[in-house]
């Protein structure tokens, strides 16, 4: 017989016991009640019910302790084992006085399998630590891995190769210590990962073309990918991991092609340079004593040289946002003043063409952050589009004001053919043509592309109001330079140094 | 600092400033020259990139205009020896590059951290260059 059904005769013949006392007093007290005392029948039955009720009310307090007491002793068992509850004492399996076998077996089932488990989950985690640090040091990537404190506590010995550095350099220390990493934007990694640690529980970042120094490194600096993953008090006390891609082979390959640019922009430009010398030679010392055609054709020269000159920056800016390499050099400037100054040098060529070029000036325009030479070249494109679109009408109107945003808002209007509404979508695209006039009108469908990417970097928007037939008015914006300067918080007057993907550091430097 | 003050300066008419123009292109250096003696400079062009180092380290310019794709020297190379102490004793001439040549980023600041000025010849006629050194504290 199994001890099971053991107890369960054990609890029968318990509860058959006790039931039995109980009906045993109950009609002893009846018989007591008739035969002795000659009660009457009411009381008697009355009397009878409360016997009843008081001897079930013991005896079933009796045995429900008695018929429960291998569940609690049970129960205590696996308390004691239990990691919560380390106070409980073991119970004592000799006091038990139902069921002993069958507790006493269950008991020990208990502590077996308990122990078993324990050193079971033991080696599974000592074998995923040994994986895991295995997988660390072996994965061909250098790979970092921070504390919260963004201290260096472990690496791959691939990280310690490419570093070319020993494990007691770099372990406990902040990477920047060795490594110098430098952003093509201002999410740098520890802004990204203060952006975690204040708002995310875990998260992961990529980023491209991040410039690398590593310890010993001269010359150019190595160009790196490098992806990166946060873990908010991770229990293994890892609260970052990054890896690092090195593409400097590939990049550099990408520089080569603009290496060709710039070489063929050279070849361009020198001969430029060589023509725009001699004409102004001779129009500063033969200006007076030519007739007006003359002067007419050398101002034509002038015109068309200075056009090839901004072709030639066309193609060079545009080469240089798609690679990566354009910076604006933000400067406090006066609109009111560079702006027309900059419409001057285009009076010219817009006389040329029999156009004129009407500046409206805007009342109280704040100080404006721009870089001087890139808007130049938006001015310019914006207004050879005006020339080049404006069809039989003469003016071509320059505004500028403050808007209700508080930028400085400036637009290039003209009365000429405009724009079908269904091209403006795309108008700012590279090599954007509008096919209804690309083939009378000439272009290279990089000024508009660039005009954004520059407005961009600086900034501000760029956008179109266009009706075909009645003209297009292009404008954009551009932000005082007392807010750049609270947003940068350098509160001096040094330029700010931005690419077009977004900033870098705060620079002071030059440029013509 | 004015020429005159160097011993080894040759005398020059008008207590002129000395410019070492390094360019190998003739019809830019003439222009080049032309417009910067008209202005009252007193110009030296040479036109090879050895030639032009040994003339500059003279320390006899006041300003040089240093073009970057030059015969057997580039003008990178030859600013940072200018500006190697311990190849080149510190020097009074201010060192603007003149190039038609585009940077990178990096070469870019590399050049602007060592040089004092940064002109792309195209952008400018002979004339505003003149100006522009004018404005040159010298």
């Amino acid at each position: 017989m199994d001890h099971f059904k053991q107890l369960q005769e054990q609890v029968k013949r318990y509860l058959f016991a006790v039931m039995f006392a109980s009906n045993l007093i109950v009609i002893g007290a009846a018989w007591a009640a008739f035969a002795y005392l000659e009660i009457n029948v009411i009381l008697a039955l009355a009397g009878l019910g409360v016997t009843a009720l008081v001897t079930t009310i013991l005896l079933s307090g009796a045995a429900t302790r008695y018929v429960l007491e291998p569940l609690h002793m049970l129960w205590q068992a696996i308390l004691h084992i239990s990691p919560g509850y380390t106070g409980t004492p073991a119970p004592d399996l000799k006091k038990i006085r139902l069921g002993r076998e069958l507790i006493t077996s269950l008991t020990l089932q208990v502590y077996q399998y308990a122990s078993q488990s324990d050193s079971q989950d033991l080696t599974d985690h000592r074998n995923k630590v040994v994986q895991a640090a295995n997988v660390v040091s072996h994965l061909p990537l250098p790979m970092f891995v921070f504390n919260k404190q963004l201290l260096v506590t472990n690496a791959s010995d691939a990280a310690l190769e490419y570093c070319q550095i020993e494990s007691a350099q770099l372990f406990g220390k902040p990477l920047y210590e060795s490594v110098q990493l430098e952003f093509p934007s201002e999410l740098t990694l520890e802004a990204w990962i203060s952006e975690c640690q204040a708002n995310k529980v875990t998260d992961k970042a990529y980023w491209e073309r991040i410039r690398v120094r590593l310890p010993g490194d001269t010359g150019a600096m190595r160009q790196c990918d490098m992806a990166a993953y946060y873990s908010k008090d991770s229990p293994s006390g890892t609260e970052v991991i990054i890896t690092m891609f090195d593409r400097t082979a590939q990049y550099d390959q990408d520089d080569q092609a603009m290496g060709f640019v710039a070489l063929a922009v050279h070849e361009l430009r020198t001969p430029v340079t060589m023509l725009r010398g001699y004409i102004e030679v001779f129009e500063e010392e033969l200006g007076d004593q030519l007739d007006d055609e003359l002067k007419d054709f050398m101002h034509k020269m002038q015109v068309s040289a200075r056009q090839l000159t901004s072709f030639v920056n066309n193609i060079l800016n545009v080469a240089r946002i798609d690679e990566n390499q354009m910076s604006l050099h933000l400067n406090e400037e006066k609109w009111d003043v560079l702006l027309p100054h900059i419409l001057e040098e285009l009076a010219m060529r817009a006389k040329m063409y029999g156009k004129e070029i009407k500046y409206v000036p805007g009342a109280n325009l704040p100080t404006v952050a721009v870089d001087r030479v890139s808007i130049n070249q938006v001015v310019n494109n914006l207004i050879d589009n005006a020339i080049k679109y404006s069809g039989e009408s003469k003016e071509i109107i320059v505004t500028s004001s403050l808007n209700q945003e508080g930028m400085v808002e400036t637009s290039v209007k003209d009365s000429g053919v405009g724009i079908p509404e269904s091209v403006i979508p795309n108008l700012f695209e590279k090599f954007f043509r509008n096919h209804r006039t690309r083939a009378k009108i000439g272009g290279s469908g990089l000024g508009l592309y660039l005009c954004k990417a520059l407005i961009g970097g600086h900034g501000g928007n760029i956008w179109v109001n266009s009706k075909e037939g009645e003209g297009s008015t292009f404008t954009f914006t551009l932000l005082p330079y007392s807010k750049l300067a609270d947003e940068q918080k350098t509160g001096n007057n040094t330029d700010i140094v931005r690419q077009t993907h977004g900033w870098i550091k705060n620079h002071s430097m030059y440029r013509r | 600092m004015e020429p005159s003050t160097t011993p080894s300066a040759p005398i020059t008419p008008s207590n002129s400033k000395r410019i070492l123009c390094i360019e190998d292109e003739h019809f830019i250096s003439e222009l080049y020259a032309r417009a910067l003696t008209k202005a009252g400079y007193d110009v030296k062009v040479v036109i090879d990139g050895q030639v032009g180092l040994a003339e500059a380290k003279t320390n006899q310019y006041d300003i040089i205009l240093l073009d970057i794709m030059i015969p057997t020297m580039t003008g990178i190379e030859i600013l940072k020896e200018l500006r190697d102490p311990t190849k080149t004793s510190p020097l009074k001439s201010k060192i603007i590059i003149t190039t038609n040549l585009e940077q990178g980023l990096q070469g870019r600041a590399e050049i602007e951290s060592q040089a004092d000025g940064y002109v792309i010849k195209a952008e400018v006629t002979p004339h505003q260059l003149v100006d522009f050194l004018s404005q040159l504290q010298v």
